[in-house]
């Protein structure tokens, strides 16, 4: 699999950096598990920090000396041969499955999960909400076109199955659109067959048609 | 696998020399390799003396109290000899894998922090009025030394850098706090990493 869309750089930094929320954090390493492009980008802004880290100013009156550190090393009987996993983007990889990915983070098969049908093609389903991101899996049937929409905050669409068009780009398996406050879109889903997306959210869609802002708040999306 | 190693008192070098980060980089790998390899205490005293005083004024940055980030380092600091075998010098450099480890352990004090946060949220709101002392943590800032590749970048990319990795800010919070729209943190992010790894000779 080789992703042609990715999330951007400022999302990759604050996945290395490990200040992402819980549920953005996610979506953003199932794409990093499938996306060695993106591996490379979350490993070369690793050694940026080590670098940054190694240039600060040296503080002084530390309390903690070597010797004392030696001591609860010497504690330790053996090694700790433990598979620590250091990398954001070590170990990633092995697995190239993104549904398989998903399925493992949520527990259960996409099709036991409790959809909701919104008709005109599109099924949703409400995973969870952590400090105001909340994420989703959306269901389009072929053809099926979203109402045309801006956004209040972030949102990251990750692609399990099928494609979507949005203007002239395409996005399928594997790839993230990355849109927030500035970005108007209208996705439509391929005619090849259903799609199936990962989502998550900061604040409300806007939708630019009143019958979709009508059923809003019943949907919550 | 390894080329044979010098012993640790000779790989040290003395504060007076004067060396170039690459090789600074370089000491301090070859230091973790001999505690790697051999189980040297004298590399890792000296790998301790290096990191420790830039570990805890980072993480007292990023929002621990003096106490708690004393404490991390030295976690950090005893995982380093006990995980050592897992060190691989063909794929990160020391003090990436120092940094990585550190980070790693502030994620979790965050998260904990989190959870510690949301349960005192709830005493809050059933005990109004309750002070709360803010531990105000100080400023890191980066020396001249490092930075050198950092000075490369125009400053609004730069400050982008440092809000991110020494203050821990993410992007959206950078867009609140410099009032700018967040497409202009994403693309001054897109362009210094460019540049970086362009000055480093790296494709992007």
């Amino acid at each position: 699999m080789k992703p042609q869309h990715h999330p951007s750089q400022s999302w990759l930094l604050d996945y290395a950096t490990g200040r992402l929320n819980n549920r953005f954090e996610a979506l953003v390493r199932a794409h990093v598990t499938v996306c060695s492009e993106c591996r490379d980008h979350v490993s070369f802004a690793e050694s940026v920090g080590g670098e940054l880290l190694a240039g600060l100013p040296a503080a002084t009156n530390t309390s903690g000396d070597s010797d004392a550190a030696l001591a609860i090393c010497d504690s330790h009987e053996q090694l700790d041969h433990a598979e620590g996993q250091f990398s954001r983007a070590a170990h990633l990889g092995a697995v190239n499955d993104l549904e398989e990915i998903v399925t493992t983070y949520l527990n259960c098969s996409l099709d036991a999960l409790p959809w909701r049908k919104l008709g005109q093609g599109l099924s949703l389903c409400r995973l969870s909400e952590q400090d105001g991101a909340r994420m989703w899996l959306l269901r389009g049937e072929p053809g099926m076109v979203l109402p045309r929409h801006t956004h209040a905050g972030s949102e990251l669409t990750l692609v399990l199955k099928g494609a979507y068009f949005c203007g002239s780009s395409i996005f399928s398996v594997g790839d993230i659109e990355d849109a927030d406050e500035s970005t108007r879109h209208q996705p439509m889903i391929t005619h090849d067959g259903e799609c199936i997306c990962l989502a998550v959210t900061e604040g409300k869609l806007r939708f630019e048609s009143w019958l979709p802002r009508l059923a809003q708040p019943f949907i919550g999306i | 696998m390894t080329e044979p190693m010098p012993p640790a008192e000779v790989i040290a070098m003395s504060p007076a020399a004067t060396a170039t980060p690459e090789m600074e980089r370089e000491v301090e790998t070859k230091l973790l390799v001999e505690v790697r390899d051999h189980a040297s205490r004298e590399a890792f005293k000296q790998l301790y003396d290096r990191f420790t005083p830039r570990l805890i004024p980072w993480i007292s940055a990023q929002g621990a109290d003096r106490q708690m980030a004393e404490n991390v380092v030295q976690e950090v600091m005893v995982n380093a000899w006990t995980r050592a075998r897992q060190f691989d010098d063909n794929k990160a450099s020391a003090r990436t894998w120092l940094y990585t480890m550190a980070r790693n352990r502030m994620i979790d004090y965050h998260r904990a922090n989190t959870r510690r946060q949301k349960a005192h949220d709830g005493l809050q709101a059933q005990s109004p009025e309750i002070a709360v002392s803010e531990d105000v943590p100080e400023r890191a800032v980066i020396s001249s030394e490092m930075s050198a590749l950092l000075k490369q970048l125009p400053v609004e990319q730069r400050e982008i850098l440092l809000l991110t990795y020494v203050d821990g800010y993410t992007h959206r919070e950078i867009a609140v706090k410099l009032d700018i729209p967040i497409g202009t943190v994403k693309s001054r992010t897109r362009l210094a990493f460019q540049r970086l790894r362009r000055a480093l000779g790296e494709t992007e």
